[in-house]
């Protein structure tokens, strides 16, 4: 029988969606910003 | 001959490629837990593999091409290859991060510690700081062409220890397991996990691009936004 240690798989792949979806969000956010601050200037 | 693409095209097309890249990265998880078989002696723990290891072979892709460009940047002084090096470091940080944090989570059930200080794993941590401290240095120094020079220092340093890392599993005695596809013989695994490891690594890469272009458009604003052109 395998061991019962799912919980840690689940607990990577969340893991794993946070960061690249919050790496994600941030890059895309500094992009607009920077976008909107090269059309002002 | 066509003009060059502008920083807002840039950053659109980037994020349509992340964007595919994470819909595929939602269907790398659902091959990991409906179609990949279960590992008779590790468990469910196992498919932490089909994350780690893309992620790891990623962030060494985009390390090494940081070494690369920043050779070429020294040679040919473009400013171009110095915005790609920043960009793909800071995306190999993000995979880094994804390698160090599912590595460990692997390594409890596994090897019943978080971490253990063996070469693979020092080495792979060393990569990280190292990589770390090249933005930290990018972010100090106001002259263009001073950081650039600089950077593409370290960056090839950190070119250096890529292949280290990689055989690392072979020069020293370590807990980590040593490499059962980019070897010389073929790839150790039941077709399930190879098949959906590959399409990860596939994947992953696609991600690279993605996030790359957007760093890439957003290196690009900001220094339009400073000489005060148009995006």
């Amino acid at each position: 029988m395998p061991p019962e240690n799912a919980g840690y798989a689940v607990a990577a792949y969340i893991v794993a969606a946070v960061i690249l979806l919050g790496y994600t969000g941030t890059l895309v956010r500094r992009a607009r910003r920077a976008i909107g601050r090269a059309r002002r200037s | 001959m066509t003009a060059p693409e502008g920083p807002e095209a840039l950053v659109r097309r980037g994020t349509v490629i992340t964007a595919i890249a994470l819909l595929g990265v939602a269907g790398v998880y659902v091959l990991a837990w409906g179609y990949t078989p279960i590992e008779a002696r590790q468990g469910v723990a196992q498919k932490i593999f089909y994350l780690h290891v893309p992620s790891a072979w990623s962030a060494l892709v985009a390390f090494s091409l940081v070494g690369i460009v920043s050779a070429l940047y020294l040679w040919l002084n473009d400013p171009r290859l110095d915005r790609f090096a920043a960009a793909s470091a800071e995306v190999g940080l993000a995979f880094s991060a994804v390698m160090l944090t599912t590595g460990p989570i692997w390594a409890k059930p596994i090897w019943g510690t978080w971490w253990t200080w063996d070469a693979r794993l020092t080495l792979t941590l060393f990569l990280f700081f190292l990589f770390i401290g090249y933005l930290a240095l990018r972010a100090a120094l106001q002259d263009p062409g001073e950081r650039a020079r600089f950077s593409a220092v370290i960056g090839i340093l950190g070119l250096l220890l890529v292949p280290f890392i990689h055989l690392s599993v072979y020069l020293f005695r370590t807990l980590h397991p040593q490499p059962v596809v980019l070897k010389p013989s073929r790839p150790s695994l039941p077709p399930e996990m190879l098949r959906t490891l590959l399409i990860s690594g596939a994947v992953f890469l696609v991600l690279y691009v993605g996030l790359v272009t957007i760093r890439y458009g957003l290196a690009a604003a900001e220094e339009a936004g400073e000489r005060g052109d148009a995006a």
